[in-house]
């Protein structure tokens, strides 16, 4: 369906057609970010994919686990198609592995740091879930 | 107006991106936000391990960072200081966003610059950047 007038004509308003149906899906998730602020109203309220779902956990603490051992534990603040992130509070956890010599022992090692206000790039980010509660 | 280059100007506060695509890629998605930190002293974790400290000058639509003055500190601690540090998108971490910077107000200043830019030229007879004006 044609959303943004009629101006174009054969071929074009064909391809005109598709690119506003990518369009409206990307004001969609931004809209869901600026929706919370109470600012803009969203083009829909359901969940219909994947990413609807982290929609659901916006201004909400969760956990990111991250490429190369790595974990975020903070509130989200913003997201993107990308899974660009911005999380507040956030706890970083780094976990590394150090093998004994002798006894060839595995031994676990995590380094934690808390940064205020971060922006997360989404090609690092695996998955996305509510903090793990522990027992 | 639409420039094929995909690298974006080192440019003042006041100058938006010359290129379409890169204004749509950016409009999409979080990066705008990181364009509107220009001019912050920020820190920028890399995939490296390393972090660069300084200011930052430009961010183009694919994350490309420009910074000034820079404190670069390797994945071993060694420090040195940089006058112009580029960093390509991909190999960014994390952005680490100041304190004083209010998060809402600069993604919507940033879409507004944008659409000024967009609209220039609608009244008039003027070369339209969307055939059929969104909304």
């Amino acid at each position: 369906m044609m959303t943004y007038g009629e101006q174009a004509e054969g071929d074009v308003r064909t391809w005109r057609m598709e690119k506003s149906g990518k369009r409206e899906r990307r004001e969609r998730e931004w809209y869901s970010y600026l929706h919370r602020q109470g600012c803009q109203q969203p083009t829909t309220n359901t969940v219909e994919e994947p990413l609807d779902l982290i929609r659901l956990s916006l201004d909400e603490r969760i956990y990111v686990k991250m490429r190369n051992d790595r974990e975020l534990r903070g509130r989200l603040h913003a997201y993107d198609q990308h899974l660009n992130m911005i999380l507040g509070d956030v706890e970083e956890t780094v976990t590394t592995v150090e093998i004994d010599e002798e006894t060839y022992e595995e031994l676990y090692k995590s380094t934690k740091r808390n940064i205020p206000m971060l922006f997360v790039r989404g090609d690092g980010v695996v998955l996305v879930a509510p903090p793990l509660r522990v027992g | 107006m639409e420039s094929h280059r995909n690298e974006s100007p080192s440019s003042g506060p006041n100058e938006v991106i010359n290129s379409i695509r890169e204004r749509t890629i950016a409009e999409n998605s979080m990066v705008v936000l990181l364009q509107g930190l220009q001019g912050e002293v920020t820190t920028v974790d890399l995939k490296n391990e390393s972090t660069a400290r300084g200011r930052v000058v430009n961010v183009d639509a694919f994350m490309n960072v420009r910074l000034e003055d820079v404190l670069y500190q390797d994945r071993q601690g060694q420090l040195t200081q940089l006058q112009d540090l580029f960093v390509t998108g991909r190999n960014i971490r994390y952005v680490h966003i100041p304190d004083h910077v209010d998060i809402m107000k600069t993604i919507q200043s940033q879409l507004a610059k944008i659409h000024r830019v967009r609209n220039f030229s609608s009244h008039g007879g003027g070369r339209k950047e969307y055939i059929n004006k969104p909304k």
